[in-house]
């Protein structure tokens, strides 16, 4: 029964999405439509009175909302007077319910973030928050802690800070370097490419859930196909053991090893796809010209296929930044389980611990700030190098 | 059936004028093409009839009605867009009654008039392809077939010819004029080939910079150019054209230019008195440009070297070597010329165009 | 290299990628025919002795994948349609029109992809408690719909851009306002482009894990990412059940990719609609 229930709960809330675009849609028609009516005034007014039965009828918000709407209808109604005059207003329509749905679930989110991080929103503080509503302001202190106090029970903001870094670009690497081997080898492949191709992509493909966890296990120390294979290696090739192979407790000893083996492993084939792309829209006459003109297999690579690529695979790489420096599934599905290690912990995985393990909310907000900022800045010197490339 | 007039309209893009005082009317069934170089402002023009473009000042009148406000859909204009516009998603047949049923006319008229503009337009057995398996003239046919069907007030063009190759687009010139002959409808034509201009249009319109240079009969604009713009823009080849200072010697009247003396008759500029020793422009076709030796005004001969002969067929150009640096072009039917040879020429006096450098206009 | 020896080595290498790339998956699905007495072991055959389907039914009768599966599917289903139709709109206005907040607008939605991930839990997680929504599909709903949403109007607002304007233009012309000429000409064009944007919008749901994790506690409630961890607690692995649920999820996921991989791809770099 309860199934059914919060099923036509869903169909609702979806039948309520479009009914709410659609009195959006509304709303801003007449404003824009009749702003040069004489009986205008009734417009916002009656919306107001809406919105006001809605609030209410919801019973979600307190009724300062109400003031902040009337504030808004205000600003709206004068804008649309003043400077809209029935120009081209669609677009705004257009936009309007994306621009609404963002603002309420990434904007106001975010910004309540940032008011987080001046309080001290903890496990302790919590039930008088709920109760009253207030939360003690401690201005800059959770970001000054963020530095001070470790993120973690020991693992300090500037080791989570190299190892991000470390993580990122180690995977990065591997991926385009896999990627443009995989991708050179596959187009000198005439006959079987999309075979390979096809296979090649299975790792993309995979929901990633499954993908880390399943490989996850095939790093066990015990019954994971890693050790069974470095087992059997020595038990063929006895002489290996003096060269200090032998099985290694992946998940155990080197965990951010094993985290960055899965990723790459994950990784190679997007990139692989795009460069493939990239490598079939280069024309086969500049490499005839360069046979013409004597140059090698390597030269052709360095003077023709690599520079040509880069339109292609500097996005890619900038998109595959951001997504590797943001990427907490796979540590999290890795070591996040209870009694798990904390020493493959990157600054996202770090923050979503600090938030949902050890419940310092406030703390763990000044410390998302500070990612957000170190990303910032990577990715805008990322794209500006690539502009000043070009 | 419509005319269409403009009085005074504008245009501008924040700061910089695309148009600017056009103001003439186009009468009912006429078929005007307003020609001029890229940029002049051609297209943004026509697009402003269409309603694709707003205008910053200024009125468009259709049927005497006022459109500046009428969106495109109100204004029952039909246009053929450069690049065809054939919606890819929809078969020719749909593409065709697109419009009609936008105006929700009843499905029989709807084949009824498909089945019409298709006959006309030999698409009748395509009619259930989709866009993308016509060749280019084909698609071609459908854009103006799906501009007959709606029986607009005034047909549009957009350079409707300049994405054919070259003999196509003359097969497809002769269509359209057939088409204009068929349909008795007001056409307005862009094209920056003034070759179809010419071929085309009961009037031509022609413009530059945003202006409107000259308006009038094919015949008109080439034989009397209002300015050096227009004089150099319409006939091929190129009219020539010869800087140099009007001289007054022995009662005759001389175009001092490269060293050389080029007669000028009275009756070719009764507004000499004005320009003597000062600089004019003398423009000449190449066809008025006589080599024929009994047509010869031997008195006023003027004597040059033959530079290079372009071999055309039924004529040939002659290029004469005026100085080091001024070449004329001239042509000619009894292919005697050779290079470096010596020639002998003289003007067809009748058709002397003079431009005063300063103001560009024609001063006879 | 020798002529006859270097495509031998080519797919020698490519053959050894394809091993690496498709093996895991081949072990998934020899573990979770094992029979259930054996499921632990060190054996590496592919069809081990005795292959049985115990764990498929035993996963089926134990746990609450059914239940798991339609809970997912029912949440990316409703996120995925709210976020297309969302973006397909506004995608539009940022491809066509001029308006105040344009650019603005586009240097935002880039901006709040560099949200770490993990930062907006926390808020939405408040919200949703404030809502009294958790442990709800709604709740989900909630959090995931506009997720996508800044990514999805970059795609379509690139796919839009290769449309040539003079399309609108015909059909304006043709009669049709500005909105018609919208849903009746170019939409139905950008057909690729939008279920390119439903599938994204359908992965980055189906495979989240994280707020899930924090939003649903009921197992009966769970999605399907949250039930397969659950089996593999740290110290009692339920290797069969796992591995089963994991080839039950992957192969259909799989072959709906390895079908479009081909437009996914280009949906990066859409090519122009040529008419």
């Amino acid at each position: 029964m309860e199934y059914l229930f919060t099923t036509a709960n869903v169909i609702f809330f979806v039948i309520a999405v479009l009914i709410s675009v659609g009195l959006i849609e509304l709303y801003f028609y007449l404003h824009f439509k009749l702003y040069d009516k004489k009986y205008y005034i009734i417009i916002p007014v009656l919306s107001l009175v809406f919105f006001g039965v809605v609030i209410s009828f919801l019973n979600i918000y307190s009724t300062k909302i109400l003031i902040y709407f009337a504030i808004w209808e205000m600003f709206f109604s004068y804008l649309c007077v003043r400077y809209v005059k029935g120009k081209n207003y669609l677009p705004y329509m257009l936009i309007a319910p994306a621009v609404i749905g963002l603002m309420m679930l990434l904007l106001y989110p975010f910004l309540f973030e940032i008011y987080l991080s001046f309080t001290d929103l903890k496990l302790t503080t919590i039930m008088q928050w709920k109760e009253t509503g207030k939360l003690p302001f401690v201005g800059l202190k959770q970001y000054i802690n963020v530095f001070k106090l470790p993120p973690l029970s020991e693992t300090t903001f500037w080791q989570l800070f190299g190892r991000t870094l470390l993580w990122t670009f180690s995977n990065v690497f591997f991926h385009v370097l896999g990627g443009l081997l995989l991708a050179l080898m596959l187009i000198e492949i005439k006959n079987l490419r999309g075979v390979y191709r096809m296979f090649l992509i299975i790792p993309w493909a995979m929901p990633q859930v499954v993908a880390v966890l399943s490989l996850r296990g095939e790093f066990h120390s015990e019954y994971g196909f890693v050790n069974i294979m470095i087992k059997k290696l020595i038990a063929a090739f006895p002489f290996l053991t003096q060269l200090g192979i032998g099985p290694v407790n992946w998940l155990s000893d080197h965990p951010l090893l094993t985290c960055t083996l899965i990723n790459i492993w994950l990784g190679i084939p997007f990139m692989m796809v795009v460069i493939l792309g990239g490598l079939q829209s280069i024309s086969q006459s500049y490499y005839d010209a360069a046979t013409i003109d004597g140059a090698s297999y390597l030269q052709k690579l360095k003077y023709i296929t690599l520079p040509l690529l880069k339109p292609v695979v500097l996005p890619a790489i900038t998109l595959g930044t951001i997504w590797t420096f943001n990427n907490i599934n796979i540590i999290y599905l890795v070591t996040g389980q209870a009694g798990g290690t904390e020493r493959a912990d990157i600054l996202v995985s770090a923050l979503y611990k600090a938030a949902f393990v050890y419940n310092r909310y406030s703390y763990s907000a000044a410390f998302a700030m500070i990612i957000f900022v170190i990303l910032f800045l990577i990715t805008t010197s990322y794209s500006k190098m690539i502009k000043v490339d070009n | 059936m419509a005319d269409v007039k403009f009085i005074n309209l504008k245009k501008s893009y924040d700061e910089t004028t695309i148009l600017d005082n056009i103001n003439f009317k186009i009468q009912d069934k006429e078929f005007a093409v307003i020609v001029g170089p890229s940029g002049c402002g051609k297209t943004t023009l026509l697009r402003m009839i269409a309603g694709l473009e707003n205008i910053t000042s200024g009125e468009i009148l259709i049927d005497n009605t006022k459109v500046n406000e009428l969106p495109p859909s109100k204004r029952e204009v039909a246009m053929v867009f450069q690049d065809y516009a054939l919606y890819p998603h929809m078969t020719v047949k749909e593409n065709m009654s697109f419009a009609l049923k936008m105006k929700k006319v009843n499905q029989d008229e709807i084949d009824k008039r498909v089945n019409e503009a298709a006959n006309i337009l030999q698409l009748s057995n395509l009619i259930s392809r989709m866009p993308k398996q016509l060749s280019g003239g084909q698609r071609q046919r459908v854009a103006i077939g799906r501009a007959i069907v709606r029986h607009p007030k005034v047909f549009l063009f957009d350079e409707p010819l300049s994405n054919l190759d070259a003999k196509l687009r003359e097969e497809m010139r002769i269509e359209i004029l057939k088409l204009y002959q068929k349909l008795q409808t007001t056409m307005i034509y862009v094209t920056h080939d003034q070759i179809e201009a010419m071929t085309l249009a009961s009037k031509v319109i022609i413009m530059n910079k945003g202006k409107i240079q000259q308006i009038g009969t094919p015949i008109e604009v080439y034989k009397k150019p209002n300015n050096l713009f227009v004089a150099s823009f319409i006939g091929t080849p190129t009219m020539n054209f010869l800087k140099g200072i009007i001289l007054f010697e022995n009662q005759k009247l001389y175009l001092k230019s490269h060293d050389k003396f080029f007669f000028i008759p009275n009756f070719a500029f009764p507004l000499s008195d004005k320009y003597i020793n000062k600089e004019v422009i003398l423009g000449i076709r190449p066809d008025d440009i006589i080599l024929d030796d009994s047509k010869i005004d031997v008195e006023n001969k003027v004597e040059a070297n033959v530079d290079v002969v372009e071999l055309l067929g039924p004529r040939e150009n002659v290029h004469i070597r005026l100085s080091s640096d001024k070449t004329i072009c001239a042509t000619s039917h009894s292919f005697n010329s050779t290079p470096n040879s010596k020639i002998i020429f003289s003007l067809n006096y009748p058709n002397i165009h003079l431009f005063d450098p300063k103001t560009q206009e024609r001063i006879n | 290299m020798n002529k006859k020896l270097k495509p031998f080595f080519l797919h020698l290498f490519i053959i050894i990628a394809v091993i690496i790339a498709t093996y895991p998956l081949i072990r998934i699905f020899s573990v979770s025919i094992r029979p259930g007495d054996r499921i632990i072991s060190t054996d590496l055959s592919i069809i081990p002795d005795g292959a049985s389907f115990i764990s498929y039914i035993k996963l089926f009768k134990e746990t609450y994948f059914l239940r798991w599966i339609f809970n997912s599917l029912l949440i990316t289903f409703a996120t995925s349609f709210i976020g297309v139709s969302l973006a397909s709109t506004a995608a539009y206005a940022f491809s066509r029109y001029r308006f105040v907040g344009k650019k603005w607008g586009l240097q935002l939605l880039l901006l709040s992809q560099m949200i770490p991930a993990g930062m907006l839990i926390l808020p939405l997680y408040l919200m949703i408690m404030k809502l009294n929504l958790i442990n709800t599909y709604l709740g989900m709903v909630i959090a995931y719909s506009v997720s996508s949403l800044p990514f999805s109007i970059w795609i379509l607002k690139g796919y839009y851009d290769t449309i040539p304007h003079s399309l609108e233009e015909a059909a304006m012309v043709d009669g049709a306002n500005e909105l018609q000429a919208f849903y009746r000409i170019i939409l139905p064009l950008s057909t690729p482009a939008l279920s390119i944007t439903f599938l994204f919008n359908f992965t980055t749901a189906w495979n989240e894990y994280l707020v899930a994790r924090v939003v649903l506690y009921n197992p009966q409630n769970y999605t399907w990412t949250l039930g397969l961890f659950e089996l593999q607690g740290q110290f009692i692995t339920q290797w069969g059940m796992f591995t089963a649920g994991s080839i039950i999820i992957t192969i259909p996921v799989l072959l709906i990719f390895l079908y479009s991989s081909k437009w996914l791809v280009s949906g990066l770099t859409l090519g122009s609609v040529k008419g």
